[in-house]
C-alpha cells in the first residue's frame, strides 16, 4: 500500500501476531531459551572464527595473510554475510526486511560459489611449525585454537585426555578419541544441530500446511482421500527408515533431513486441517467469499495466518524431536562420519573401556538444553495462545464482566 | 425481607489494573417477589449475581467494601437469623448454594454435562445439598422435578441424554436442577435470552407459576425491557456498575426518573420514530422461486444418504428495489440459510434466484466472481466476522482493488475512508485491528466492507441480534440512512419482532423452511392471518401491553 503522508505510527500499529509475539517473549522460560537458541547461531555462524587452528591474522616473513579467512568456503561467507545483514537491518523499518536478507545471502551464495577455492589439502601442523621455523613475525589465533578436524598428530601424547592443559595447550572441555578437541567439535557441530532442526521441520511444514490448508478447505472426497495417505505416513517408524536408509546409501546430512521432515508432517497436516475446517465456516471467510475475492487470496490471506500459529506450537517441538532423531542416530554410530555431531560424541563417551565423562556431560549439555530451549520456546507460544491459559486472571474477568 | 444488599462493591484484578465492576449498589428482595436487574452488557450485572452466589474465582474478585445478607424465612416476625454471605468461606457456602441459593444461567446448550443423563444430573444437585438422601428417595424428588417443570413422558425422558433436548427443554432441565432442592432464591441470569420467543414465554410462564407455587423470590437479570415488563415486580437498572434507578415496575418502566432509563426506553425499536413506510411499485429486484436448500443426512461407514433435511423447501420470495423486507423465523426455520443461498454462499438443490434477471444459481465460478459485487451479506457475530489478522483498511480495500474500484491504491484509500465516515467511524480506524473495536462498531465495519463493492442488495442476517439495544437502535438508523443514501434494498434477517416493526417494508415469516405469511409489515404485524404468526406476535414480551396494573 502506498504512503500517503499519514504518520508512520498509525500504519504499524500493533497486530495480532506482534502481540502474539510479545506475549510469547513475556515468559522467563521463552526468554532464555531463546537467548540460548541466538547464542548457539551465533556460535554456528562464526565457527570458523571461533575455533580454527589457523591463525585469524599474521605476518609471516613480513606479507600479512589471514590463513584463516584463506580457508574459508562458501557456506561460511554466506551464512556470515547474512547474519551480519539482519543484525544490520533488524532495527531498521525497511520495508521486506526478509525479503532482502534472503536475496543477498543467495546472491553471496552464487558468487561466492564461483569466486572462492578452497584449498584441497589443508595441513594444520604447518601453522604450528611455522613459528619454530621462525618464519612468523607475529599471529592471531582463534579462541580455540584447534580446528575441528584437526587430530594433533603432531603432538605424541594425543587420544581422550580430560579437560586440562598438556604442554601447554588448553583443552578446556577435553579431546576426543582421535585426540581433536572437544570444544571446537562442539561448536562447528551446532551447524549441524540447528541446521538439521530447522530444515526438517521446514520440510514437514511446507508439506503439512499445503496438504493439511487443501484438506481442510475443499472437505469431502479430497479430504478423505488424504487422510488415508497420512494414516499410511503415520505409519512409517521414522528411526527405522532412517537406519534402513544409512545402511544402504551414503550417510548425508541432507538425506537425514528429507527423511525426518518427509515422515513428520502427517501431525502438521492433521493440525491445519483441523484449524481450516474451523476456519472455513467462520463469518470473515464467508465474507472474504461473498466479496468474491479469488482462492488464493481466501486461502492465503485469510485463513492461513489464522491458522499457524497453533501448527507453530508443535514446530518448535517438532524442531527438538529432529535434533533428538539425529543425536539418536550418531550415537547408534549410524550418522556422519567425520563431520562433528554431538550426539556421535555422546558415542565416544561409553564406545572406550573407560567412561570419559567430558564426552558425555558437555555434547550431553548442548543437546539438553537446546532441545529445552525449544520446548520452552513451544510452551509459552501456546500459553500466548490459548485464551484459557494466557493470563488468565484478565480472561477469567473478562469472561465475567462480559456475561453481564 | 430475603435478601440485603449493602453497598455492595467488586473489584476483579486484571492482570496490571483492578476493574470495578460493582461500584456500591443496595437493593433487597422479598420473599416471593420478583426483582429485575437491567443493564446492557458490561454493566455489572451478571457479576453481581455471580458476586452474590460466591461464584468469582477466589483470588481475582474481591469485595472491598458492602455486605450481602440472607435471612431465614422459617422464623416469623422480625427475629431472624441472618448469613452475612460475602464473609462465608466456601465450604460454608457451598452448604447455601443449591440449598437457599441457586442459579440458572443464559446458555442451555452448554450448561448441561453431556455425558451424564439428565436424571443422574438431577440427582447429583438432589445429593449435593442433601447427603443423607438415598438414591431410590433422590430419583423419586428428580422425577418429580421434571414433572414440574412440565417435561412431557419424564418417566422415559429422565433417563435420557441432553443431547436429545431441544435448547427449551434443557433451560427447563436446569430449572428442575435448580428448584429440586426448593431454595428460597433463584437466581436466573438471562435464562430466555439464546431461546426463541414463543419458547421464553413458556419458560417465563413456567418460572411465574413455579414461583407461586414455592413462594419462591426471583432474581432476573436480563437486557430485554420486554421481558422485565412482563415478569417484574420491582426492578433495577443498572450502568457502569451501580444501580441508577430502582422502583416499582410502573415507576421505573412507564415513569423513570434517570436520564439513562429515559435513553434506554426510547432506544427500544418500538419507541423509535418510525419512518412512514414508503411502498413503492419498482421493479423487481430479486426473484426467488422453487428454492430449495437440501442438506443430505448421512449415517452409516459408508456414508449412505438416508434423508434430507429440508432447510429451505421449494421457497417463493420477491424483493423490489428499494425495499426492505424482513424475514422473521424461529432457529432452524431455514432463514439464515435462506439469506446465504441468495447471495450464493451455498449451492441451492434446486430452484432459481433470479437478480433482475440472471439465475444466481447456475452462474460460473468467474461470472459469479463479478456478480457478488451486486450481492453482500452482513452477519451476525461481530466477533468472528472481521478477519482478526488485517487491519481495516486491507479488509476495506482488497475487495475494491479485486474488482477494480478506484484507480489506485491511494484512490481506493480515500474511498475507504469515505466509507467509514459513511458508517460513522472515525478515520484512524482505518489503520486499527478488529480487537481494537466494540460489537458495535465491527458491525459498522461490517456494512462498510458490504458496501465497498457498491452493492445493489444487501442480506443483513441478524446483524442487531448479539449488540445492545442502544447500539442496535443506532445500527437500524444507520441502515435506513444508507439505504436511502445508496438506494440500497436490504434483506433484514431477524427475529425480533419489534425490529421488523421499525425497519421493514414488508414482512415474511418463515417456518419450517417455508414461508407461511408475506405482505406489508403493518398487515403481518398486526392483523397476521397465518395462525403460526398470530402465536409468534402473541408470544413477544411488548412493553406497551403491561402497562396497565402488574401481574
Amino acid at each position: 500500500m502506498t504512503n500517503t503522508g499519514k504518520p508512520l505510527d498509525q500504519r504499524h500499529r500493533e497486530g495480532p501476531g506482534a502481540a502474539l509475539i510479545r506475549n510469547t517473549f513475556c515468559s522467563v522460560g521463552a526468554k532464555l531459551g531463546t537467548g540460548w537458541l541466538l547464542l548457539l547461531v551465533f556460535t554456528a555462524v562464526f565457527a570458523p572464527l571461533l575455533a580454527n587452528s589457523r591463525p585469524l591474522l599474521g605476518s609471516y616473513n613480513g606479507v600479512l595473510q589471514s590463513p584463516a579467512l584463506a580457508y574459508l568456503s562458501a557456506l561460511d561467507i554466506t551464512l556470515i554475510v547474512a547474519f551480519v545483514l539482519t543484525v544490520a537491518v533488524w532495527r531498521t523499518r525497511l520495508p521486506y526486511k526478509v525479503v532482502i536478507v534472503l536475496c543477498v545471502a543467495a546472491l553471496t551464495w552464487g558468487i561466492s560459489q564461483v569466486l572462492v577455492n578452497v584449498p584441497k589439502l589443508s595441513v594444520y601442523e604447518e601453522h604450528r611449525e611455522q613459528p619454530a621455523l621462525s618464519m612468523t613475525d607475529w599471529e592471531v589465533l582463534a579462541p580455540i585454537p584447534y580446528s575441528a578436524k584437526d587430530y594433533l598428530r603432531d603432538y605424541g601424547d594425543t587420544g581422550l585426555q580430560a579437560p586440562g592443559f598438556y604442554d601447554g595447550r588448553a583443552h578446556y572441555l577435553g579431546t576426543t578419541e582421535n585426540g581433536a578437541d572437544l570444544l571446537s567439535r562442539m561448536i562447528h557441530a551446532t551447524r549441524l544441530a540447528l541446521g538439521i532442526g530447522l530444515l526438517a521441520t521446514g520440510i514437514a511444514l511446507f508439506i503439512g500446511v499445503l496438504i493439511g490448508g487443501v484438506m481442510g478447505y475443499f472437505a469431502g472426497i479430497i479430504d478423505m482421500l488424504c487422510m488415508r495417505v497420512i494414516e499410511i505416513f503415520e505409519a512409517i517408524p521414522t528411526l527405522f527408515l532412517l537406519l534402513t536408509f544409512v545402511a544402504f546409501f551414503d550417510r548425508s546430512l541432507y538425506v537425514m533431513m528429507v527423511i525426518i521432515g518427509l515422515t513428520s508432517w502427517p501431525g502438521y497436516a492433521r493440525y491445519v486441517r483441523a484449524e481450516f475446517l474451523r476456519l472455513r465456516q467462520q463469518e470473515f471467510v464467508q465474507a472474504a467469499v461473498a466479496s468474491g475475492l479469488p482462492l488464493g487470496s481466501i486461502l492465503f490471506r485469510h485463513i492461513l495466518p489464522n491458522a499457524v500459529a497453533p501448527v507453530l506450537v508443535a514446530a518448535s517441538f517438532g524442531v527438538a524431536s529432529a535434533i533428538l532423531a539425529e543425536a539418536t542416530l550418531s550415537f547408534l554410530g549410524l550418522g556422519l562420519v567425520d563431520d562433528p555431531s554431538w550426539g556421535q560424541m555422546l558415542n565416544q563417551a561409553v564406545r572406550s573401556s573407560t567412561f570419559n565423562w567430558w564426552m558425555a556431560l558437555f555434547p550431553g549439555g548442548a543437546i539438553f538444553l537446546t532441545v529445552f530451549s525449544y520446548n520452552l520456546i513451544g510452551e509459552a507460544l501456546r500459553d500466548a495462545l490459548d485464551p484459557l491459559s494466557r493470563s488468565s486472571n484478565a480472561k477469567k474477568v473478562d469472561t465475567a464482566v462480559g456475561a453481564s | 425481607m430475603l435478601l440485603d444488599v449493602v453497598n455492595l462493591h467488586t473489584t476483579l484484578a486484571t492482570g496490571d489494573t483492578d476493574v470495578q465492576a460493582v461500584r456500591g449498589i443496595d437493593f433487597t428482595i422479598d420473599q416471593g417477589e420478583t426483582f429485575c436487574l437491567v443493564g446492557e452488557s458490561g454493566s455489572g450485572k451478571s457479576v453481581t449475581a455471580l458476586s452474590l452466589m460466591g461464584l468469582l474465582p477466589t483470588g481475582l474478585a474481591r469485595h472491598p467494601h458492602g455486605s450481602v445478607t440472607l435471612m431465614d424465612r422459617a422464623m416469623p416476625g422480625g427475629g431472624s437469623h441472618r448469613t452475612s454471605l460475602l464473609t462465608l468461606d466456601n465450604q460454608a457456602m457451598s452448604s447455601i448454594r443449591g440449598r437457599r441459593m441457586a442459579m440458572i444461567f443464559q446458555e442451555p446448550m452448554s450448561s448441561l454435562n453431556p455425558v451424564y443423563t439428565v436424571g443422574e444430573q438431577i440427582v447429583e444437585a438432589i445429593q449435593l445439598s442433601h447427603p443423607h438422601i438415598s438414591n431410590a428417595e433422590a430419583n423419586v424428588l428428580a422425577l418429580q422435578a421434571l414433572t414440574d417443570v412440565r417435561i412431557d413422558d419424564p418417566e422415559n425422558r429422565i433417563n435420557e441424554y441432553p443431547h436429545r433436548f431441544s435448547g427449551g427443554q434443557r433451560q427447563r432441565v436446569m430449572i428442575a436442577m435448580a428448584l429440586a432442592c426448593k431454595p428460597d432464591l433463584l437466581i436466573a441470569d438471562e435464562p430466555t435470552t439464546a431461546l426463541d420467543v414463543t419458547v421464553q414465554s413458556e419458560i417465563l410462564e413456567l418460572i411465574s407459576q413455579l414461583q407461586i407455587a414455592t413462594n419462591m423470590a426471583v432474581l432476573f437479570i436480563t437486557h430485554d425491557l420486554g421481558v422485565v415488563a412482563q415478569i417484574a415486580d420491582r426492578v433495577a437498572v443498572m450502568r457502569d456498575g451501580l444501580i441508577v434507578e430502582q422502583g416499582s415496575k410502573d415507576e421505573v418502566l412507564f415513569r423513570p426518573q434517570h436520564q439513562y432509563t429515559v435513553e434506554l426506553l426510547s432506544a427500544l425499536p418500538e419507541n423509535l420514530q418510525r419512518l412512514p413506510s414508503t411502498v413503492r411499485s419498482t421493479p423487481l429486484l430479486l426473484d426467488v422461486s422453487g428454492l430449495s436448500v437440501h442438506f443430505p443426512l448421512r449415517r452409516g461407514l459408508l456414508k449412505r444418504t438416508y434423508g434430507y433435511l429440508k432447510a429451505v423447501d421449494n421457497l417463493d420470495l420477491q424483493i423490489r428495489r428499494g425495499e426492505i423486507l424482513a424475514l422473521v423465523g424461529e432457529s432452524g426455520s431455514g432463514k439464515s440459510t435462506l439469506g446465504r443461498a441468495i447471495v450464493r454462499l451455498l449451492k441451492p438443490t434446486s430452484g432459481a434466484v433470479r437478480f433482475n434477471g440472471t439465475d444466481i444459481g447456475t452462474l460460473s465460478a468467474s461470472q459469479l466472481r463479478t456478480q457478488r459485487t451486486d450481492l453482500q451479506i452482513v452477519f451476525q457475530d461481530p466477533l468472528s466476522s472481521l478477519n482478526p489478522r488485517l487491519n481495516i483498511a486491507t479488509t476495506l480495500i482488497e475487495p475494491m482493488k479485486v474488482h477494480g474500484i478506484g484507480e489506485s491504491d491511494i484512490h481506493r484509500e480515500s474511498l475507504a475512508l469515505q466509507l467509514l465516515s459513511d458508517v460513522q467511524m472515525p478515520a484512524d480506524s482505518l489503520w486499527r485491528f478488529p480487537h481494537e473495536f466494540s460489537g458495535g462498531q465491527r458491525q459498522r465495519i461490517g456494512i462498510a466492507r458490504a458496501l465497498a463493492v457498491n452493492p445493489a442488495l444487501v442480506v443483513c442476517d441478524e446483524i442487531t441480534s448479539a449488540l445492545d439495544v442502544s447500539v442496535q437502535s443506532e445500527i437500524l438508523q444507520l441502515l435506513l440512512d444508507l439505504r436511502d443514501r445508496f438506494s440500497l434494498t436490504l434483506l433484514f434477517i431477524t427475529h425480533n419482532i419489534s425490529v421488523v416493526e421499525y425497519i421493514s417494508d414488508t414482512t415474511a415469516v418463515m417456518r419450517h423452511g417455508k414461508l407461511v405469511e408475506v405482505g406489508p409489515t403493518a398487515t403481518v404485524c398486526h392483523a397476521p392471518r397465518h395462525e403460526y404468526t398470530q402465536r409468534l406476535l402473541e408470544a413477544v414480551p411488548r412493553m406497551n401491553n403491561f402497562k396497565v396494573g402488574g401481574s
